[in-house]
């Protein structure tokens, strides 16, 4: 541990222990998902960051997004998104997610990811190496410290514009709304 | 697979038999007769049905259905293995009135292959027990492997027509 990190973890030990502890859930949709196992194995190893890849979103508090997202596939990346306790970050893990990448005249795929839940940052790269997800963590870092990383209180606030969005995609959605009554800001 | 050719063409009308490489066969024949043709080939020992597949001639107005099988000819002393020998059967169906007829009789592993074509290709295949959705999420008008469907007027049509969440508060606002 960093010595002159000390202040910060007596001023708010909460803050600190989400930047250091961040469970991951990786959502496996699309090639991107080659990077993950030397990323968490011995080569590069995630563990020396924090990051420690769990079961289920219950218990997750970082999702990554590998890959392309198809229509089907974004109803389960709400799901899992609505389930995650807060505080919750987000990260798009390579082209597809941001713009659709290769895929931006599929008639099957989700170009703007960023419509349909928050992201908290982007990894560009078709397909990134394992080094960007840790500079991306690093970056995350930063802005946790600085509460930027503020995805799920966006979430939160602007819920209604959210759920339009996903509404007027897939009609009407199976679930029922996540914040009931929290229309007005 | 010289005396394959000449079981086959003696045995059928209609039909034209090229060997395109050593182990390949390409049959192309009329719709009437896939059904008899494919169980003749599965007595053969040609038991692996590996894909339906469709291609898409829209000037000529026709789908082509085209039906891949292999063999496991264990039992048969002339078949090693490496003349594995595979034997691509073709059709042509109306694009307009696009129905056929079920292989599942046949061919059990048929159902999600012709699930899949009458998805992507609106190809109707009739006593199939359950033409549900397979993959696709969204209903869309024309089937989206044809060839007329314009996948990027689609893109506009569709996806960027929803805004973003900052163009959405906005126009609340105002």
């Amino acid at each position: 541990m960093d010595r002159n990190q000390l202040k910060k973890w007596f001023k708010s030990p909460a803050k600190m222990g989400h930047k250091y502890s961040l469970h991951v859930i990786y959502f496996c949709t699309g090639c991107g998902i080659i990077e993950i196992p030397p990323s968490i194995t011995t080569r590069w190893d995630a563990e020396r960051f924090g990051i420690i890849p769990v079961a289920t979103p219950r218990q997750a508090n970082l999702f990554l997004i590998t890959g392309y997202v198809s229509v089907k596939t974004l109803k389960p990346i709400i799901r899992t998104y609505e389930q995650m306790p807060d505080p919750k970050f987000t990260v798009g893990f390579g082209s597809c997610p941001i713009n659709g990448g290769m895929y931006w005249d599929s008639y099957n795929t989700i170009k703007h990811l960023d419509k349909y839940i928050p992201i908290d940052g982007w990894i560009a790269g078709c397909m990134p190496r394992p080094e960007a997800i840790f500079i991306a963590v690093t970056h995350l870092w930063t802005l946790i410290d600085k509460e930027m990383a503020d995805g799920y209180k966006k979430y939160r606030e602007n819920y209604k514009y959210y759920r339009a969005n996903q509404e007027q995609l897939y009609g009407k959605l199976e679930w029922p709304p996540l914040f009931a009554g929290k229309d007005k800001k | 697979m010289k005396s394959l050719k000449k079981k086959l063409e003696s045995s059928f009308d209609n039909i034209r038999v090229d060997i395109t490489k050593d182990n390949r066969l390409t049959i192309t024949i009329k719709k009437d007769g896939i059904i008899s043709i494919l169980s003749f080939l599965k007595k053969l020992g040609y038991e692996h049905l590996a894909l339906i597949s469709c291609v898409d001639w829209i000037e000529e107005n026709e789908f082509e259905l085209v039906y891949i099988l292999s063999a496991y000819m264990e039992n048969d002393k002339e078949y090693t293995e490496k003349e594995k020998r595979s034997i691509i059967i073709k059709t042509r169906i109306s694009r307009e009135k696009a129905e056929f007829m079920t292989i599942i009789n046949i061919f059990e592993n048929a159902e999600p292959y012709e699930r899949e074509l009458h998805e992507l290709f609106g190809i109707n295949f009739e006593g199939h027990p359950r033409l549900t959705p397979l993959f696709l999420e969204r209903e869309y008008e024309i089937p989206p492997f044809r060839k007329d469907f314009d996948t990027r007027k689609y893109v506009k049509d569709v996806f960027d027509k929803i805004p973003t969440i900052e163009e959405r508060e906005k126009n609340e606002n105002h």
